[in-house]
C-alpha cells in the first residue's frame, strides 16, 4: 500500500485521540450549566464522545464520519453512539470481542432492526464490534487511558465463543489484522499488482503492559495469479460484492468467467436498479435466468444468463442471503437472513411469492441448501445456534440445536448427511467447528474440530487441522469431501466424508468465503474459492486436493468499475451444476429446443459420471 | 388555535408580509408582533456528528425596544439545536453560517410551521426551482419567517440539503425546535382534572424531548433563570421539577421510526380536545406538546418516560420525570 495510505491510517488515529479531548469541556460546560443554580432539576443524560454509523459500504460497515474509519478512540467514561441511519437493511449491534470484566457487556441485540445504541465504556482496551448476520462487518472502540504508555488494547480480550485470550497469543494478533485488512480497501490483495503488502500504521499499542507497535503485524507476499492446465466445463459466477460502479450508489456485481479459457466474460452490475451487495446466485433449469440476492437490501433480482440485463427485482425481506431451487418443483427457495424464514417463489422471469417457511424463533437462517432428491431444505441459523431440518412436501420444520455460535452455512450429501459450519465454533472447546446433522432422524451427530491442530496462544500449527471461522461448505459431488472456506486463517481445510476428519488444508485469501464445485473437462471436478478481500479465484483439483488457479476477477478495462475492482467474492456458481439431482432437470431438456446452444454444448462435454448415470 | 384564526382572519399575515422589516433599521413599528434576528451555524460535534448551535438572537418589540437574548444559549452546538421560540404575529429572519470543517456541501434550515416565501424553502434549486436556499463555506443564507396567526405549536427546523438534496442531514443530528407561542399568551390543560388555560406566564420549566432512532435527545428551557436558560440534556436525560409546578413537554419525532410516547402516571388532553391521555404516537416530524401539573395526584417520584415500542425500550429509549418536593 502507498505511503498516502499509511499516513491516512496514522492521522485518523491520532485525530480520534485527538478530538475526543474536545468532549470533555463540552461535557463539563454543559455539568456546570446544570450544577450552578439548584433551580435547575433535569440531570443531562450521556453525551458521545464518538460515532459509529452502520452502512453497506465496504470496509465501512461501522464507520466514523470524522475520519471514514472503522476505529474510534475514546477516553474511560465517555459514550459512543452506534447508529444504523445509513443502510437499507436490518443488522445486530454484537460484540465480538471484549475486554473481561467491562460494564454492562457483552452488548448485543437479539433481533435484526434498526436500533441505535449509546454506550458508555468503563475500562480500558479493544472492544470489537459485528453484525450477527453480517458478521464481518466490523467496527472497533480502543478506551485508551491517556496515563498509559501506547493505546490500549487490554492484557486480554473476551471473545463472543466464550475464550478469553491474552492479546500477546497468536488469535488476537490474527484478529486484530484482519480487522484492520477487512476495514481497509487498501490493504485488500490486488492481484494487479505485483505484491500484496499489509503495512500498518507505526502505532505503538499497549497490551496490558507489554508494548508492541501495530506495524509488526505487518506482511507482505508476492501476488502470482496461475492458469489451470486442464480446462473447466462451462462457466463460474462470482458475485463481487465489494466493487463499485459508477451510476450507482450500492456496490457489487456478478463477474461471470469463462471456464473453458479462465476469461472475464462479463460483469452484471445492475446499475439501473443500484443492485445493492449481491450475494449469492442459483439459476433456473435452462439457465437462462439467475436469480441474486441483494444480501444488504431486501431484494432479490433476475438477470438474463447471456445478456446480463436485469429483468426483474423484488423485495423478499430484511438481508435475503442465499437461493436455491428444488430439482423437483423447480420452485425457488430464498433465505431470508434477518428474518426467521425461507420465502418461497415461483420460477421465472418474474418470480412471484408462494408462501414462507418458518425455520424457528429469532432464527436468521444464511446459507441454506436442498438436498439432492428435493425432499428436504437444512437452514444453518446464524443467530439462533441450531440447523432446521425442513420437510419440503410438508414443510414440517424440526429445529434442532447445535450449540454452534453462528451457523452460517450448511451442505448436504447424497446420503442425507449435512455438514452446518459454525463461524464462532463450538463452545467451550472447539474454536472453529462443523456440525454433522443427521437428516434422515434430524439429529446432531457430532462436531468436527476444523482448528485441533492449532495453537491459539503461540500460533503453531502441525497437523491439517488448521482452519479458523468457516465460511460455506460444500460437499463434493462424488460425495468424498467436505472442502470448507475459513476465513481467519485464510485456509481451505479438506474434510474425509467417510472418517470426519481433516485430511488437508490449502491456502486461500484473507476473507475466503464463498465454495461451490464445477466441472473438470474430461471428468473430475475444481473447487472455486472466492475471497472478499481479495480479487482472485482460487481453483482447488479435488483429484490432486491442489491449488492449481488463482484466476483475476479485476477487469482493468472496465471504466464503469470505480473501486474495489474485482474484490469481495462471496457467492460461487459454477454452470453447468455438478449435484447430480440438481444437474438432472437441465440434463432432461438436453434436445428439447430449451436450452441454447451454448449450454448443450456445455451438456456434450460431460462425462457419464458428471452427468450421474 | 383554530379559533384564533378564525377571529384575525388572514389580512393580518398578509400584513405581515407587506411590511417585513429585513433589519431593525426599516420601518417596522407597524409590525404587529416582535421581529427576531437570529444566527445560526451548522457545525460538527466532537463525536462528527453535525450540529446546529447559536451565534446571536436580538429581538425587537413593536415599541422599538431592542434586547438580546444570545446569553440563554448553550454555548456551542448542540443536539437538539437551539430552541427558538416566538409567538404568533412575530417575524424572524435567520441567517445560517456554514461552520462544517472540511466540509463543502451546502447545509440548510428547512422550518416547519410557520410561514414562509419558497426563498426561505431551504431546499435546493433542485427541489424548489427557484435557489439553491443553503449555506456555502463563507457564504451564508438567510431566511424569513413569519409566525402568522395559526401557526401556534412546536416545530421542527431542520437541514434538507447536506450530503443529499433530498434528504439533508437531519441524521446527523442537524435538527431543531421552533416553539410559536400563542398570542393569547394560554395553552388548554388538565390541571386538578379539569380543563383548564394555563397562563404561560405560570410555565417555568419546559422540557423538549426529540425521538430519533432508539434515543430521545433532550433539552430544557428553564424560565426561572433570569432571562431564561437552554440546558442540552442529551440522551435519555432525566427532566426534573418541583410538585405541584406546571412543566410544558415538546415531543417530536426524526427519522424513520415511528415511536409510542409515554409518561408515567401524568395524563394530558389530547389537542383539540378534552380526552385524557397518557400516551401519544409520533412518528417522524410529528410532534406535540403538552401540560401537566408535577406529579399531579401521584406525588413525588422518579417517574419514568419512554418509547413503549418493546425493541427501542430494549435500546435504552427512555429516562426519568424527576418530581421533588
Amino acid at each position: 500500500m502507498n505511503r498516502a495510505t499509511i499516513m491516512n491510517c496514522v492521522s485518523f488515529l491520532t485525530l480520534a485521540v485527538a478530538t475526543t479531548s474536545l468532549a470533555a469541556p463540552l461535557a463539563a460546560q454543559a455539568k456546570d450549566a446544570v450544577n450552578s443554580d439548584d433551580v435547575i432539576i433535569s440531570r443531562p443524560g450521556v453525551l458521545p464522545s464518538a460515532v459509529l454509523e452502520m452502512t453497506d459500504e465496504p470496509g465501512k460497515w461501522f464507520k466514523d464520519p470524522k475520519s471514514g474509519g472503522s476505529l474510534v478512540v475514546v477516553k474511560p467514561g465517555e459514550a459512543v453512539l452506534i447508529k444504523m441511519t445509513d443502510t437499507n437493511t436490518d443488522h445486530t449491534i454484537t460484540s465480538l470481542a471484549w475486554q473481561p470484566g467491562a460494564d454492562k457487556f457483552p452488548v448485543d441485540q437479539e433481533k435484526p432492526s434498526n436500533a441505535s445504541i449509546t454506550h458508555t465504556f468503563d475500562k480500558p482496551g479493544l472492544y470489537v464490534f459485528t453484525c450477527k448476520v453480517h458478521p464481518y462487518m466490523f467496527g472497533a472502540v480502543v478506551v485508551d487511558d491517556p496515563k498509559t504508555e501506547g493505546l490500549d488494547i487490554g492484557g486480554e480480550l473476551q471473545l463472543v465463543t466464550g475464550a478469553k485470550v491474552p492479546t500477546t497469543s497468536d488469535i488476537a494478533k490474527k484478529l486484530l489484522r484482519t480487522f484492520f485488512v477487512a476495514t481497509t480497501p487498501a490493504l485488500w490483495r490486488d492481484y494487479r499488482q505485483p505484491k500484496w503488502e499489509v503495512k500498518l500504521p507505526d502505532l505503538g499499542l499497549n497490551l496490558g503492559g507489554a508494548q508492541i507497535n501495530l506495524s509488526a503485524l505487518s506482511l507482505s507476499a508476492p501476488n502470482t495469479l496461475l492458469t489451470p492446465k486442464t480446462p473447466g466445463v462451462g462457466e463460474v459466477w462470482v458475485n463481487t460484492q465489494f466493487e463499485g460502479v459508477s451510476g450507482k450508489t450500492k456496490f457489487g456485481t456478478a463477474t461471470q468467467i469463462d471456464a473453458t479459457n479462465w476469461t472475464l466474460k462479463k460483469k452484471v452490475k445492475g446499475v439501473e436498479q443500484n443492485m445493492n451487495n449481491p450475494h449469492n446466485m442459483w439459476p433456473d433449469p435452462t439457465y437462462k435466468y439467475i436469480y441474486q440476492t441483494e444480501w444488504f437490501d431486501k431484494r432479490l433480482t433476475t438477470f438474463d444468463r447471456e445478456s446480463g440485463k436485469v429483468l426483474n427485482t423484488q423485495v423478499v425481506g430484511q438481508n435475503p442471503s442465499h437461493v436455491m431451487t428444488s430439482p423437483i418443483t423447480g420452485m425457488l427457495y430464498v433465505a431470508i437472513n434477518g428474518e426467521d424464514r425461507v420465502a418461497k417463489l415461483s420460477p421465472g422471469e418474474f418470480p412471484s411469492a408462494m408462501g414462507n417457511i418458518n425455520v424457528g424463533p429469532h432464527s436468521g437462517p444464511h446459507g441454506h441448501h436442498l438436498t439432492d432428491d428435493g425432499k428436504y431444505m437444512m437452514t444453518p441459523n446464524a443467530l439462533a445456534g441450531s440447523v432446521t431440518v425442513v420437510d419440503l412436501a410438508t414443510e414440517k420444520a424440526t429445529e434442532i440445536p447445535t450449540g454452534g455460535v453462528i451457523p452460517i452455512a450448511i451442505w448436504s450429501d447424497m446420503n442425507h448427511k449435512a455438514y452446518a459450519a459454525n463461524l464462532l465454533g463450538t463452545p467451550p472447546a472447539m474454536l472453529s467447528s462443523l456440525t454433522v446433522i443427521d437428516i434422515d432422524n434430524k439429529k446432531k451427530v457430532k462436531d468436527i474440530d476444523l482448528a485441533a491442530d492449532y495453537d491459539p496462544i503461540s500460533g503453531a500449527h502441525k497437523g491439517e487441522a488448521y482452519g479458523l471461522l468457516p465460511i460455506q461448505t460444500p460437499v463434493s459431488p462424488d460425495g468424498k469431501y467436505v472442502v470448507t472456506a475459513n476465513t481467519l486463517s485464510a485456509t481451505v481445510t479438506i474434510v474425509d466424508v467417510k472418517t470426519d476428519k481433516v485430511v488437508k488444508s490449502l491456502p486461500c485469501e484473507a476473507g475466503c468465503h464463498g465454495v461451490n464445485f464445477g466441472h473438470k473437462k474430461g471428468g473430475g471436478y475444481y473447487a472455486y474459492v472466492a475471497s472478499k478481500f481479495a480479487n482472485d479465484l482460487i481453483v482447488i483439483d479435488m483429484d490432486k486436493l491442489e491449488v492449481v488457479g488463482r484466476i483475476l476477477l479485476a477487469d482493468s478495462k472496465d471504466g464503469q468499475i470505480t473501486a474495489h475492482n474485482g474484490m469481495g467474492g462471496q457467492g460461487v456458481l459454477p454452470l453447468p451444476i455438478v449435484e447430480r439431482g440438481m444437474l438432472a432437470p437441465t440434463l432432461k431438456l438436453a434436445g428439447t429446443g430449451k436450452l441454447s446452444a451454448e449450454v448443450e454444448g456445455w451438456l456434450k462435454l460431460l462425462t457419464k459420471e458428471q452427468r450421474g448415470n | 388555535m383554530i379559533k384564533f384564526r378564525g377571529r384575525f382572519g388572514f389580512s393580518l399575515s398578509f400584513a405581515l408580509l407587506l411590511i417585513w422589516p429585513g433589519t431593525f433599521t426599516a420601518a417596522s413599528a407597524a409590525s404587529a408582533g416582535d421581529q427576531h434576528l437570529i444566527t445560526l451555524k451548522a457545525s460538527a460535534m466532537p463525536s462528527g456528528q453535525l450540529a446546529y448551535e447559536m451565534v446571536s438572537h436580538k429581538v425587537k418589540s413593536p415599541a422599538g425596544k431592542e434586547s438580546d437574548l444570545t446569553e440563554r444559549y448553550a454555548s456551542g452546538a448542540t443536539i437538539p439545536g437551539p430552541t427558538l421560540v416566538m409567538k404568533e404575529g412575530d417575524v424572524a429572519e435567520v441567517t445560517l453560517q456554514h461552520g462544517i470543517a472540511d466540509a463543502q456541501l451546502p447545509v440548510s434550515i428547512h422550518v416547519h410551521g410557520v410561514h414562509y416565501k419558497i426563498d426561505s424553502d431551504g431546499t435546493m434549486k433542485l427541489l424548489n426551482g427557484v435557489a439553491d436556499e443553503a449555506a456555502f463555506p463563507g457564504k451564508p443564507y438567510t431566511y424569513k419567517w413569519t409566525a402568522a396567526p395559526g401557526t401556534a405549536g412546536t416545530w421542527a427546523y431542520h437541514d434538507h440539503t447536506f450530503g443529499n438534496p433530498m434528504l439533508g442531514a437531519e441524521d446527523k443530528g442537524l435538527f431543531g425546535t421552533l416553539i410559536i407561542n400563542p398570542a393569547s399568551g394560554k395553552v388548554p390543560a388538565l390541571i386538578d382534572g379539569k380543563v383548564v388555560d394555563v397562563d404561560l406566564a405560570e410555565i417555568k420549566r419546559e422540557f423538549i424531548l426529540w425521538m430519533h432512532e432508539t434515543t430521545f435527545w433532550g433539552q430544557e428551557l428553564n424560565h426561572i433563570v433570569e432571562g431564561g436558560k437552554e440546558i442540552p440534556l442529551w440522551t435519555n436525560p432525566t427532566v426534573g421539577a418541583r410538585m405541584g409546578e406546571k412543566v410544558r413537554f415538546h415531543v417530536i419525532g426524526i427519522g424513520t421510526a415511528f415511536h409510542t410516547f409515554h409518561l408515567h402516571a401524568h395524563r394530558w388532553i389530547e389537542p383539540g380536545t378534552t380526552a385524557g391521555v397518557d400516551t401519544v404516537n409520533i412518528g417522524p416530524i410529528s410532534r406535540t406538546s403538552f401540560v401537566v401539573k408535577a406529579g399531579e395526584g401521584v406525588g413525588p417520584g422518579d417517574w419514568h418516560y419512554h418509547c413503549h415500542v418493546i425493541q427501542h425500550m430494549q435500546s435504552g429509549m427512555m429516562g426519568d420525570f424527576r418530581v421533588i418536593e
